[in-house]
């Protein structure tokens, strides 16, 4: 059986119930496995009664929100589609079909209707709006399948992110600079990122290359993997326990779990500078994503809790 | 570290026996705010014009709800905090207005903390990223403000809640802020961190 045309355009129908049931049972309702298994283990380790309290808190609201079939958070935050796609398929109609699920989603309560003109805050009434979702499209070839994965990232994290240009002296020995100014970002942002949080951090490129890459690291991978580039698996570690030690907690309420995840993304750079982007997740992680296979079978992501 | 429950309209006397780290349950009326509606407010009372409500003794919810259409009225589908922090430039006006209780999301600066000891109010920390939870504890919609021209978000929501909470006291009439304090250690153990050794 196949789900393709002869064009490799994939069923429409097909595509848009496959991407309603991402949506409706593995994006609003819930928070991505591998980062459920996380907060259970934060709620083991953590100390404090409070800290606990709030974490208990929060897995609970996780529970309720499965069960109730409603939005684990009642803000929809930003959504964002990665899309991956090969050679014998093509994603004529995708965009469409997520702006029309979305604005679906939000009259059926799914979702908050958030999205307003930047300048004059008009509400479009229905997370309709230009440049909802963003999309960010990459094509490689040899590809069999179509990866599309959404993410729904909270706002109140954004206040917190940051962007720095180094220069190569402002770098440090050991990379020294570029920790002290994401753990000073960390400090600052406090409890307002909606903690535990996972961090993004892009390195390289020009200041556009760090922003997308500090998003995409922290969208994309699962908060339970390792980055495959032995150095910057060493400093995902490395700021991760840095953070663990701040005491910010849960909530900003004090405590043990700041951070469940640091996520490096880099990318080579020019001679004269290092953009380094500094990208707050909140622990509300709603996001799915799918591989849609030519045969028509599907296999999702973030499932299990450390497989890659 | 005591907990208490408050019912509205809530006092000043009730506010100063409050402490940092106290748990707190509230029942009574609850008025939704966020950056919007705070706008608002300030230009009505620029042009001196009336209110929508009376908001002394009164608690502000930093949030925007998800709600749905049930019998012609409204229901609170689910309803969390927002970031406190956008709403620091109203810190005098809401101490002014007679607002004693502010329940938000991430805590709150400076001038915050100035308003709520010169006019007598706490602010009260919910547990962010449960919308279903905070929802649980809201009885009723009894009307809302301004929902075409703000929207359903922006909109205030005078909401019935019942034996809300724990909502945990971040910020005191007297002064303290748990945020401050945690960021001055988090501040310490960076300097550990990085100090030449």
């Amino acid at each position: 059986m196949s789900i393709l045309s002869g064009n490799g355009t994939i069923d429409k129908q097909f595509l848009k119930d496959r991407i309603s049931y991402l949506l409706r049972e593995k994006c609003y309702i819930t928070i991505s496995p591998d980062v459920m298994y996380l907060m259970e283990k934060s709620y083991e380790e953590e100390t404090s009664d409070s800290a606990k309290e709030m974490l208990r808190t929060m897995i609970e609201n996780v529970r309720m929100a499965e069960n109730q079939k409603k939005p684990v958070c009642q803000s929809p935050g930003f959504p964002t589609a990665y899309i991956r796609w090969g050679k014998g398929t093509d994603i004529t109609g995708l965009k469409d079909i997520l702006k029309e699920e979305i604005v679906n989603d939000t009259k059926d309560g799914f979702l908050r209707p958030s999205m307003v003109h930047p300048l004059t805050r008009k509400n479009t009434g229905d997370n309709s709006g230009v440049g909802v979702p963003n999309m960010e499209l990459e094509y490689e070839p040899t590809l069999d399948f179509m990866e599309v994965l959404i993410s729904f990232k909270g706002c109140g994290a954004e206040l917190g992110n940051a962007i720095k240009i180094f220069t190569p002296a402002q770098i440090g020995e050991n990379a020294k600079g570029i920790k002290e100014f994401v753990i000073d970002t960390v400090i600052k942002a406090g409890g307002k990122p909606c903690p535990p949080i996972a961090l993004g951090v892009g390195i390289g490129g020009q200041m556009d290359v760090a922003a997308k890459l500090s998003r995409r690291a922290v969208s994309v991978r699962k908060w339970t993997d390792h980055s495959p580039d032995p150095e910057i698996a060493r400093m995902e570690e490395e700021i991760l326990g840095m953070i663990n030690q701040l005491g910010i907690g849960p909530g900003g309420v004090g405590g043990k779990a700041t951070a469940l995840a640091v996520k490096i993304e880099s990318a080579y750079t020019h001679i004269a500078i290092c953009p380094v982007a500094v990208n707050f997740h909140c622990w509300v992680a709603r996001r799915g994503g799918m591989r849609i296979y030519p045969t028509g079978r599907i296999e999702y992501l973030f499932e299990g809790k450390d497989k890659k | 570290m005591k907990e208490m429950s408050l019912t509205t309209p809530i006092t000043e006397e009730q506010v100063l026996s409050l402490d940092v780290n106290d748990t707190v349950y509230i029942t009574g009326i609850v008025y939704t705010a966020r950056d919007m509606a705070h706008l608002k407010l300030r230009q009505l009372l620029l042009c001196k014009e009336n209110l929508p409500e009376d908001f002394r003794g009164g608690v502000i919810f930093h949030a925007g709800p998800v709600v749905k259409k049930v019998d012609g009225g409204w229901e609170i589908w689910v309803i969390g905090p927002t970031t406190s922090i956008r709403m620091e430039p109203y810190a005098e006006m809401v101490g002014q207005l007679g607002v004693k209780v502010i329940v938000g999301k991430g805590g709150m600066g400076e001038d915050t903390l100035q308003s709520l000891a010169k006019y007598g109010g706490v602010y009260l920390l919910a547990a962010p990223g449960c919308g279903v939870t905070h929802a649980e504890a809201v009885k009723k919609v009894l009307r809302v403000h301004w929902l075409a021209e703000l929207s359903v978000p922006e909109a205030i929501w005078v909401l019935e809640v019942n034996k809300w909470g724990p909502l945990i006291v971040g910020m005191d009439a007297h002064g303290r802020s748990i945020f401050k304090c945690i960021a001055l250690k988090a501040s310490n153990v960076k300097e550990r961190f990085f100090k030449v050794r």
